[in-house]
């Protein structure tokens, strides 16, 4: 018996270590060099280091670009759960409920974008955009809409909404097909049951569907805010730059101008712990207000 | 021959400092040499031709190359780490002269420099423009004389009659006939990259309305100086090419190449950009094409146009391995015959005067009659930038140029906005 305990401790010590060391070389190093790092002084490009104590972070309070870059995430992150979960939801109900013919054929036109690089998308966006030879401008001109044509990219007004398609655009497919493999599970027999009780299909899709379906959708939420805040730097940096004036800098872009065109990579990491910070807590917020009785009929 | 003449120069600069273990007894430079390169619009044949001729004339010198259009990003950790390569051309995203320098990455060449000859004239004499100085201190030698201008269509202003500017006067009202005649906006820049426009358009203006001095003050943010009239005059000509609707309204979400491929597919007219274009967009260009170069016509008539070169040095790093071999390499690379072929190589002009590219039929014409125009001082003024502007002080500015450009603040708010921006970088040195 004991023989056999310490198997099993040694069997989970095997597996275990290979995976903590990796996680430790991965994830835990850099997060504490981070902040390390964020206590000085650091062009980034030299050996020269200086200790400044919590600097950056009084630097960090006083900067009036930080609250821009925080409301632009957020702006970026309510426009994205809101935009790809209604049309993921719509589409993976359509797909699933609705006896469409070509339904394969769609799951994978929604699909498609979610292999493609992000780097491609934000090129190819980039060219839709384009004021004067782009697809958006064309089309609004082609329809007698002269007037709403517009320098979407390069007006301070326009260029953070314009990001918000080409995200949206992007993320559908994947949460679609996360929402599809739900509702399968849903048993058709709930369905059944509501038919018989009367149940239209708008009922039975709130009162069947949804609660049924919400663990998916929880998740797919805290996803799309996670690699929001995390990641939306990437589609930023290819479409504006953080430009025009500063006018859709996320806290990611404003990390990598600090520390690689301003080589300020102190002030830069400084950022980086409060985007770790700002994750945490909203998604900690969101676990919160999103906690929900499993449903089960 | 020259090169021979700059090789034994070299050798004998390298044996009198005495102290120098890389130098073999017979007077040859040896042992392992590393070149970092950043490959952009200029391309790399010039630097691969002067390698293999390097390493003919030092056979036991071993090179290796870092070159590429990311190698600033690739070797950031060499230098980090202070392992750096011996020697760096210093250009392209990433890199910043003025940063290496106040990080004390380069190595101080004011001494060694006093003793360099380009075909037997002293190094010294022979720059169009003069280093870098860093409180009197050089750290880099300029290679490039990168000269941001404004490019145009000749073929098409011919058959136009589009009048090419000579001053603000005649770029305005050219601006006004393209609009009229096109039906585009005339004027385009990059606002992914501002500096573009600061350093093409601005710079030249200030140079014309201050000379020297208003460059020096702006670039190192002297107190007053974007608050100053000259400064503010220049950016109510912004203002007024803006208010005319000569700004292509869509730039702020160009990137450079993208702005160049507008001008090239006639959605613009004008684009201030460095030597580099052709080159660069050589693929793209469509066939009746031709490239027509004038420094930035941003001074008032009957004034010369104003030129601000951008340089684009090569250092060796105060940590090289081989300083020796290094030496010798950027002594071997400044003679009259690799500036020609740079020209020839690249479209643009390596900064030693005397070089003839007149009768060079492997140069384009805009290069020769560019070369032609920057070498007479009755067409071109030439002034001279300290050194770069630090990116702390030009990303600030550039932002409010942006806005500037957009029509979304007035030159007056401009400038007390560029005044604040230079306070808090004088605050923070």
């Amino acid at each position: 018996m004991v023989q056999s305990k310490k198997q099993k401790y040694l069997f989970l010590a095997f597996c275990l270590i290979p995976t903590f060391i990796m996680f430790s070389i991965f994830t835990l190093y850099p997060l504490f060099s981070g902040l390390y790092y964020s206590f000085f002084e650091w062009s980034g490009s030299s050996e020269n280091k200086e200790f400044i104590g919590i600097s950056n972070y009084i630097q960090l309070f006083n900067d009036e670009i930080i609250p821009m870059t925080i409301l632009h995430d957020y702006f970026l992150v309510a426009a994205k759960v809101l935009g790809i979960m209604v049309l993921a939801l719509f589409f993976a109900v359509a797909l699933t409920q609705l006896k469409i013919k070509e339904a394969p054929f769609y799951r994978i036109v929604f699909f498609f974008p979610n292999i493609m690089s992000v780097v491609v998308i934000g090129i190819l966006w980039t060219f839709i955009y384009n004021p004067s030879l782009g697809l958006v401008n064309s089309g609004l001109q082609f329809m007698g809409l002269e007037d709403w044509t517009r320098p979407w990219l390069g007006s301070e007004k326009w260029a953070l909404p314009s990001l918000v398609l080409p995200s949206i655009w992007a993320g559908i497919g994947l949460f679609m097909l996360m929402l599809m493999g739900g509702i399968a599970n849903v048993s058709k027999s709930y369905y059944e049951a509501a038919e018989i009780d009367g149940a239209n299909e708008w009922q039975q899709f709130w009162k069947v569907t949804l609660p049924l379906v919400w663990p998916q959708i929880k998740i797919s939420i805290l996803y799309i805010v996670i690699t929001t805040l995390n990641g939306s730097f990437i589609i930023v940096q290819i479409m504006t730059g953080g430009g025009p004036n500063n006018s859709t800098h996320v806290m990611g872009s404003y990390l990598y101008e600090q520390a690689f065109v301003q080589y300020n990579f102190g002030y830069g990491a400084t950022i980086g712990v409060m985007i770790l910070i700002l994750s945490l807590v909203t998604v900690l917020i969101l676990q919160f207000f999103m906690r929900r009785e499993r449903v089960e009929y | 021959m020259l090169i021979l003449g700059v090789g034994c120069s070299s050798e004998e600069e390298a044996s009198s400092d005495g102290d120098n273990s890389e130098i073999a007894n017979d007077g040859k430079v040896n042992g392992e040499l590393e070149i970092q390169y950043f490959v952009g619009g200029y391309g790399d044949s010039w630097w691969k031709e002067v390698i293999a001729d390097f390493k003919e004339k030092y056979p036991d010198v071993t090179i290796t190359e870092h070159a590429g259009p990311n190698i600033n990003e690739e070797m950031r950790s060499r230098w980090v780490s202070g392992d750096p390569p011996d020697v760096v051309y210093i250009d392209g995203a990433g890199s910043s002269e003025t940063q290496m320098v106040e990080d004390g990455q380069l190595m101080n060449l004011t001494d060694w420099v006093k003793d360099v000859e380009v075909d037997g004239t002293p190094i010294t004499e022979s720059f169009i423009v003069d280093p870098a100085k860093y409180d009197g201190e050089i750290y880099s030698l300029p290679l490039v004389f990168d000269t941001w201008g404004t490019w145009y269509d000749e073929t098409w202003f011919e058959a136009e009659g589009y009048e090419v500017p000579t001053d603000f006067e005649s770029f305005m009202s050219t601006m006004g006939d393209i609009q009229e005649g096109e039906d585009i906006a005339p004027f385009v820049t990059t606002g992914q990259h501002p500096y573009y426009f600061l350093r093409g358009m601005l710079y030249p203006a200030f140079g014309a309305a201050g000379g020297d001095q208003l460059l020096e003050d702006v670039i190192t943010g002297k107190e007053g100086a974007w608050t100053s009239e000259p400064v503010l005059e220049v950016m109510k000509k912004v203002e007024q090419m803006q208010k005319e609707g000569y700004i292509d309204k869509g730039f702020g979400a160009l990137n450079h190449t993208q702005s160049q491929m507008n001008f090239l597919l006639h959605k613009n007219a004008f684009i201030p950009v460095g030597f580099w274009l052709p080159n660069e967009m050589e693929k793209d260009k469509p066939e009746d094409f031709t490239y027509g170069f004038i420094p930035s016509p941003m001074q008032d008539a009957g004034e010369p146009f104003a030129v601000v070169p951008d340089l684009r040095p090569l250092a060796i790093a105060e940590e090289a391995d081989n300083p020796e071999a290094a030496k010798a390499f950027v002594d071997f690379v400044f003679t009259k015959e690799y500036a020609t072929l740079f020209s020839e190589h690249t479209g643009a002009i390596m900064n030693i005067n005397g070089v003839d590219l007149s009768q060079n039929e492997n140069v384009p014409d805009y290069l020769i009659e560019a070369n032609a125009m920057i070498n007479d001082p009755e067409q071109v003024q030439i002034y001279q930038k300290p050194h770069p502007m630090s990116a702390e002080l030009e990303t600030p500015i550039s932002n409010a140029l942006v806005s500037l450009m957009l029509g979304n603040i007035t030159a007056e708010e401009f400038t007390q906005q560029a005044e604040e921006a230079a306070a808090e970088y004088r605050n923070s040195k």
